[in-house]
């Protein structure tokens, strides 16, 4: 059974502002029941992205995906019809992904990849590539042993 | 120009059967097993019957006249006669000819090709064109094989239709209103339409094996650390490896062959050796009368519930029972872990996917939007160069990725990979190899799975397992069922033992040599020549 809580989110401060003031409509099924929302007002900060946070956090606090924000950490510019239609599509997945909270993974090794042996490093000398033109020809801005980029502002 | 299209005798061309809709393996009549191309090739060139510039011309004919609805190819090679010719020259003087030499061999647009466009079907990798060649290629060409073209896929590996292609849509050469399957549709549909005699692909989620069942050929996902991943562009760095198809279990293994090996520019290349897999191809004239005696194969019963479309069903068990009567012992194994596969899988892949994606910012190569501030620079170029489900996938990951969520996701993904391993392990302490569908259903209508994400990850539910447990799976064609023209085909899949390649091209050769049937030979080709 689905069941619909409207929830409001205040912005902590306007400089360090991760979610904007909105109104974020929460729905909780039966396959997610343990995922419930945690929220802070006024003079604590709803972090969503980056910076210190527990990782003793209980799986069961933590925001659906505000994809404004998640675009902004992974620099990708949305349209406002993309934030939309990505909004739905991604809450429907990570909504599915929460039925691997219900299992039971007590005392059990995260594996990185398949097994294999390790060790497998090269030595770390340089070697020097003889098509270094082609790669410079690949580069889009490219000055005289230089990439050229546009400055960067401090965001304040 | 119909009239003057001559295959080399290397290529031949069987009737596509008429006869009406099966949806089990026998048919009305019996057709001759199917032929290795690269072993035919290599006879007719040592013969003197044809040149390689002959085949190569032969080919490049094909694709002309199949394209325009095919669209299988992001790019044809210009240098094809010329490598061609230079293979003759060598022939010429008597030197010695490599395994690959005059096959021609279509590679996956995600495998950098140097020189040549490699684009991993996004835009914002439109005019790339690599210094370098991906170790795969590097070898390909010291055999003597020629890169024919760049084929098409959905967009950084990110599908399973090759509808996320930002250039086209490659169609089924069984049904030209179905997908060939995904990520590697262009190279498993190039296969099918004799576009290219070999191909490469890659497999993070099914992305060989998938298509091949699709397009009704052969494909074969190695053992991660078996084959070079040096030029493969990252998707999910844990789970890549590249694959190979064929129109028979032996041309794809010997393509793998070529390709293996230790790399010292992939930290993750395994050492182990490379076995001859070539002694597994025996004549059919040379199988005992049980040749596959012993061979203890295990049916996941996870794989034959509901979900599973009736035909496919029914051609899975009829493949299993063509097992038993080659000698298998069939018995029914549980993966309790089995369903979880699916959603720690796209954990770990969108996860991963959104580290390797940080490197097209527009700066060094690739499609750059410029700006008046870098992060500005950034964010318009990533958002105009990549597409939907690219950008989806990785901010999904992003997501699971982010302080706070990384363990409730990630890591807890990474746990239940662990299971995962353990589940397959056992099962392959007790079997030989594992068996079942590689898909669902058999391919889907264009469009019909585009809008609903969780539906088009469904149909990865057969694959995704394997790429997990880092094992090695092959998929051959078994059965055909409603649709089409004439029918569909759909593919069983076989897995296998880390590094056991050669076992599971043992078991499917020997299958696919004694399996009753209609030939694989879609009906597009029926047409031509």
């Amino acid at each position: 059974m689905a069941s619909r809580a409207l929830l409001a989110v205040i912005s902590a401060s306007p400089n360090r502002c991760f979610i904007s003031s909105s109104w974020i409509k929460i729905q909780s099924s039966s396959s997610s029941s343990s995922l419930s929302l945690h929220l802070q007002r006024h003079s604590r900060k709803i972090q969503l992205i980056g910076r210190s946070y527990s990782s003793e956090t209980k799986s069961s606090e933590f925001q659906p995906p505000d994809v404004s924000s998640l675009a902004e950490t992974a620099r990708i510019s949305l349209t406002p019809a993309e934030v939309e239609e990505c909004e739905t599509k991604i809450r429907r997945v990570i909504d599915w992904f929460g039925q691997l909270q219900q299992v039971d993974v007590n005392s059990v090794e995260p594996s990185i990849r398949a097994e294999m042996e390790g060790g497998n490093l090269r030595e770390d000398a340089p070697e020097t590539f003889e098509n270094s033109e082609s790669i410079r020809a690949s580069i889009p801005s490219f000055e005289e042993a230089y990439l050229k980029v546009p400055k960067i502002l401090n965001k304040e | 120009m119909l009239s003057t299209l001559q295959p080399p005798r290397s290529l031949s061309l069987r009737r596509f059967q008429t006869s009406k809709l099966i949806v089990s393996s026998a048919s009305s009549s019996v057709t001759s097993p199917p032929q290795s191309q690269i072993l035919t090739t290599r006879r007719s060139l040592l013969s003197g019957e044809t040149t390689v510039s002959e085949i190569a011309k032969s080919y490049l004919s094909r694709i002309r006249l199949t394209e325009p609805q095919l669209k299988c190819f992001l790019h044809v090679s210009e240098n094809v006669l010329k490598d061609a010719q230079e293979i003759d020259q060598r022939i010429a003087k008597g030197e010695e000819l490599g395994p690959l030499a005059g096959v021609i061999i279509g590679v996956k647009d995600n495998i950098c090709t140097q020189g040549m466009p490699s684009t991993a079907a996004s835009r914002i990798l439109e005019h790339y064109r690599p210094p370098f060649d991906a170790t795969v290629i590097k070898k390909i060409k010291d055999l003597g094989g020629i890169v024919v073209g760049k084929t098409n896929m959905d967009e950084f590996g990110m599908g399973s239709t090759t509808e996320a292609s930002a250039f086209q849509v490659t169609v089924n050469p069984w049904d030209l209103t179905r997908v060939p399957g995904g990520s590697s549709g262009g190279s498993a549909a190039a296969v099918a339409a004799r576009q290219c005699m070999v191909s490469l692909g890659s497999d993070t989620g099914g992305s060989v094996r998938q298509p091949a069942s699709f397009c009704g050929v052969v494909g074969l996902k190695p053992t991660y650390g078996r084959v070079s991943r040096f030029g493969l562009m990252a998707y999910a760095s844990s789970l890549d490896v590249i694959g190979c198809f064929g129109s028979t279990v032996a041309d794809a293994g010997m393509l793998l062959h070529a390709v293996s090996g230790y790399d010292r520019f992939d930290s993750t290349s395994s050492k182990q050796d490379v076995p001859e897999f070539q002694s597994q191809f025996l004549s059919v004239d040379h199988f005992e009368s049980k040749p596959l005696k012993g061979v203890k194969v295990g049916i996941i019963r996870e794989t034959l519930e509901d979900g599973v479309d009736s035909g496919v069903r029914s051609a899975t068990q009829e493949a299993a029972s063509h097992l038993e009567a080659l000698g298998c012992i069939l018995t029914e194994v549980s993966l309790p872990s089995f369903s979880l596969g699916l959603p720690a899988y796209y954990v770990i892949a969108s996860s991963e996917s959104s580290s390797n994606l940080s490197r097209y910012d527009g700066v060094r190569y690739g499609n750059q939007v410029m700006a008046e501030e870098l992060n500005k620079l950034y964010e318009c170029s990533r958002g105009e160069g990549f597409g939907g489900e690219v950008k989806m996938r990785i901010l999904m990951g992003t997501y699971a990725l982010s302080a706070g969520y990384y363990d409730a996701y990630y890591k807890r993904a990474q746990q239940v990979r662990t299971l995962i391993q353990k589940d397959f392990k056992a099962a392959l302490e007790q079997n030989d190899i594992l068996i079942s569908p590689a898909a669902p259903s058999a391919a889907y209508k264009i469009g019909e799975k585009k809008d609903d994400p969780l539906a088009m990850y469904a149909g990865d539910i057969m694959t995704v397992n394997v790429n997990l447990a880092g094992l090695p799976a092959m998929v051959l064609p078994c059965g055909l069922v409603e649709g089409g023209p004439l029918g569909l085909p759909v593919g069983l899949q076989m897995i296998g033992a880390a590094f056991d390649e050669a076992k599971l091209l043992k078991v499917g050769h020997i299958f696919e040599q004694t399996l009753k049937g209609s030939s694989f030979v879609p009906p597009l080709l029926a047409n031509i020549a």
